[in-house]
């Protein structure tokens, strides 16, 4: 079965402007983030018809900030726990869009969280099938949809 | 009344806590959480909520179980689902075991309080 085509930048958009009252600009170059920079990747895993993950990456300063937002509290109030949380969801909310969006009967993970620098996510068996980056408020914010191969 | 917000997820229950916050439908409401839908099955028992929404896809006890489960039991409160898959298959599976909306993450306060008109 073909994979559909998803617009990852329009679920990315609705989810930031809705969840959150950002907005997501395109960013025209490489989606790649500075070695140097800490990272915070939320991943889901599809399983079923199609087989893939999902993830969300961004600067763990930017994560601070959605974590802010999404429990109303201040950037000092929040903790790991929290960014967490807050990354998860935004993985949860972007692969559960992109697997509405596959045809077939298809299951989603609980979401995953790890940060760090200079980093690579890889899901044995997938392939990146796209990969898009946005900005907000000038930080990068990268989306990832990998399937299976022979999808 | 009382409102139970099931979600694994404490930002996720913030933010419906904040959207129903803001829904003159529900005012004065009080907001009681579940982690889980095992946790939520136990807050039911004790708490008999008026509505309850619920997250899908949870760990220990999905959304669709916990609602098989008071289904079985034979005491459905209102019943709604606040997730981020939203399936055709789901909302015909959420319909047939008596959840009354599904609405789907992302949401607006105005999308849930919609879905609400039909049930409060």
């Amino acid at each position: 079965m073909d994979a559909p085509v998803v617009e990852l930048d329009r679920i990315a958009s609705d989810i930031w402007t809705a969840m959150l009252g950002l907005t997501l600009e395109p960013y025209h170059d490489a989606p790649v983030f500075p070695p140097d920079q800490r990272v915070a990747t939320g991943i889901v895993q599809i399983t079923g018809d199609f087989e893939g993950a999902v993830t969300v990456q961004l600067a763990e300063t930017k994560a601070r900030e959605v974590a802010a937002i999404m429990f109303a509290m201040g950037p000092d109030e929040i903790g790991e726990e929290e960014v967490s949380d807050a990354v998860g969801e935004l993985a949860n909310m972007t692969g559960g869009n992109v697997k509405s969006t596959l045809c077939g009967v298809c299951q989603l993970s609980l979401p995953s969280v790890t940060s760090g620098r200079d980093y690579h996510v890889s899901v044995p068996g997938t392939a990146v099938r796209d990969r898009i980056g946005m900005t907000c408020g000038g930080e990068l914010v990268v989306i990832t949809m990998l399937l299976r191969q022979d999808a | 009344m009382k409102i139970l917000v099931v979600d694994d997820s404490k930002a996720m229950r913030a933010i419906v806590k904040r959207a129903l916050s803001t829904l003159d439908r529900v005012a004065g409401a009080t907001i009681l959480e579940a982690v889980d839908g095992r946790e939520a099955l136990e807050v039911i028992q004790a708490e008999s909520p008026d509505l309850v929404l619920s997250d899908w896809n949870m760990p220990e006890m999905t959304g669709i179980e916990l609602l098989q489960a008071l289904h079985e039991a034979g005491t459905v409160p209102t019943f709604g689902f606040v997730t981020s898959e939203s399936t055709p298959e789901m909302h015909e599976l959420a319909k047939t075991h008596g959840a009354r909306f599904l609405v789907s993450k992302p949401f607006t306060p105005e999308s849930l309080d919609q879905a609400l008109a039909g049930v409060l």
